[in-house]
């Protein structure tokens, strides 16, 4: 039931070019698509798992760089980019998790903070490899089958299979006993070690599965936008996914898909005023965090919950 | 009866504090164990080194012959170890049923694959674990929360979950860290009768505790510490009445810390 409603909806967002012919309205709608995959990898490391990962907007940014530079620099395609993007994400989450997972949460947040603001300085000063400031420019339109990507709206054909297969892939994980299993580590890590379960391979997975997908992601919007510069890297995209997740609820697969989709969409729609729309984005943001602590999803859950203790009084 | 787990000559200090100070005994196959102890004789520490929550500086612990002596705490669950904590440990956040799937989920041999392929051998892990996890619920009397949350149960309750998730991969002993501690004393009874058919199937159980009354009416064998040294042990009978047990426990002469315990209980 729930997934018949799930891919009538992925259904529904796979026509949105055939609707509109705004490159405006598609375009938003690709990068909605692709903050949504990337805060639903940060669902898995942090809702599931319970590791507040700020690497993310490192990943984000690599990734989009390990695609451009792909492309530009060493001669291969976009498909291999998005390849490329998702390995070199996923090795370097597992050579720097395997040690910071060991330390506690509080260092792992910071260690990965620092990862992150290590990856932008990066991005701005190894002028040699990335063109530091100036960027990578005209970053050529992806082609595949005969077929060139070279309008937004074949473009978002394009963000929209991968979001998809992403989000399904995500889903099954979440939603297996492995996700039950990330679960159990976030709520108390010493029982599961009693019950026989090593909880680093599972951390460690989740670490470097979130980095490659958040790095794949970064360079298929790398591409929609022809452009990378360290700007790509600012924490404004951080900022987002914690956002989607955090209003979402953390932990809850679906709420964070929809929380990504409409809180991607939610700026542009107060776009009616230019002058105050980020402080009205603001204060809905504020509002919704006081009304529902724990997310849209928690809020369902803390009534489900209450229901529950009212039955079995 | 043979020893299904023996501890010799455990050793373990804090910055020169002994701890642990050269302990050993063991836990017959299919006995109920107690070890008790004045606050600060290294139960706990005891209990946490064998189990490998903590590291241990000297000593070896053996379960069914095989070393199993400063193992990594989840290779000594494998191993057939279970064991609860001192302050309740379960999962609040999931259902009583998903409490006890995971709990069995690292002892069936169905991997990722299995499961995502629906295999016979996933389906029938789950079967096997869904049958036990239902004997226990019932057992443990918490049928009608099955489905619920766990946070929302009391102390108790959430005791008895724990008792139950230890149980669920068929170990081969249950090592229960005050089991009534903070319970209260109407369940204490339903906690000694659950743990005395659980016995009476089979099931060996290492007990540490405060409350002689529970330890003296459960167990047939109790280890009593002492400042990180066996003091002595026996049968629950002949501990009840140990003169030099009584004075380490409370201090008193015997006639007085006799009256105090049964106060205490």
């Amino acid at each position: 039931m729930k997934l018949a409603f799930a891919l009538l909806v992925a259904l529904a967002f796979g026509a949105v070019p055939l609707i509109t012919s705004s490159n405006y309205i598609v375009g938003v709608g690709v990068s909605a698509l692709m903050f949504t995959v990337a805060a639903a990898a940060l669902n898995l490391v942090y809702g599931f798992t319970g590791l507040l990962s700020f690497a993310q907007l490192g990943f984000w940014g690599i990734g989009g760089y390990a695609t451009a530079l792909t492309v530009m620099t060493f001669g291969g395609n976009f498909w291999m980019g998005l390849v490329y993007a998702a390995i070199l994400n996923g090795g370097l989450a597992l050579v720097i998790g395997y040690p910071i997972l060991r330390t506690n949460r509080h260092a792992f947040v910071i260690s990965t903070l620092t990862f992150a603001l290590l990856a932008a300085l990066i991005a701005r000063d190894w002028v040699s490899l990335t063109r530091g400031p100036l960027g990578i420019p005209n970053l050529p339109s992806p082609h595949a089958f005969g077929v060139v990507f070279d309008t937004t709206h074949k473009f978002y054909w394009i963000a929209w299979a991968f979001a998809v297969a992403m989000i399904a892939f995500l889903y099954a994980l979440c939603s297996s006993r492995i996700g039950r299993t990330l679960v159990a580590i976030k709520q108390n890590e010493p029982l599961v070690r009693a019950q026989g379960i090593a909880p680093m391979p599972y951390k460690l997975a989740s670490f470097a599965i979130s980095a490659a997908i958040t790095g794949a992601a970064g360079g298929v919007l790398t591409f929609h936008l022809g452009i990378i510069d360290p700007s790509f890297l600012d924490f404004y995209y951080m900022q987002t996914f914690l956002i989607i997740v955090i209003i979402g609820g953390a932990g809850s697969f679906w709420a964070v898909i929809a929380a990504g989709i409409a809180l991607s969409a939610l700026p542009e729609v107060l776009r009616f005023s230019a002058d105050f729309r980020m402080i009205i984005y603001g204060v809905i943001l504020v509002a919704a965090m006081f009304a529902m602590p724990a997310g849209v999803a928690g809020w369902f859950r803390e009534r489900e919950v209450a229901r529950m203790r009212e039955a079995i009084r | 009866m043979t020893a299904l787990l023996t501890v010799s000559d455990l050793r373990k200090a804090y910055a020169g504090v002994h701890a642990l100070d050269g302990v050993s005994f063991e836990v017959a196959a299919g006995s109920i164990t107690g070890l008790i102890g004045p606050n600060g004789s290294g139960k706990s520490t005891a209990i946490d080194c064998l189990s490998g929550f903590q590291k241990l500086d000297s000593g070896r612990v053996s379960l069914e012959g095989t070393d199993i002596t400063g193992k990594p705490a989840h290779l000594i669950a494998r191993a057939g170890l279970m064991r609860t904590f001192q302050t309740v440990r379960i999962y609040e956040r999931l259902s009583l049923r998903d409490n006890l799937a995971i709990a069995a989920q690292q002892f069936d041999p169905a991997t990722w694959v299995d499961e995502f392929f629906r295999t016979r051998r996933y389906r029938d892990a789950i079967e096997a674990s869904e049958v036990r996890a239902n004997a226990l619920v019932d057992l443990i009397g918490l049928r009608k929360y099955y489905e619920i949350e766990t946070g929302i149960l009391s102390y108790g309750q959430k005791k008895l979950v724990a008792l139950a998730a230890a149980l669920m991969p068929h170990p081969k002993i249950v090592v229960l860290d005050e089991p009534v501690a903070g319970v209260n004393p109407s369940r204490i009874r339903e906690i000694e009768v659950a743990l005395q058919q659980l016995n009476g199937a089979g099931e060996t159980f290492l007990i540490v505790e405060h409350n002689v009354e529970f330890i003296t009416t459960l167990c047939h064998h109790v280890i009593v510490l002492e400042q990180g040294r066996k003091l002595t042990e026996g049968t629950a009978a002949a501990i009840h009445t140990d003169p030099r047990v009584l004075e380490a426990y409370l201090g008193l002469s015997p006639e007085m810390a006799e009256a105090e315990m049964r106060g205490a209980a």
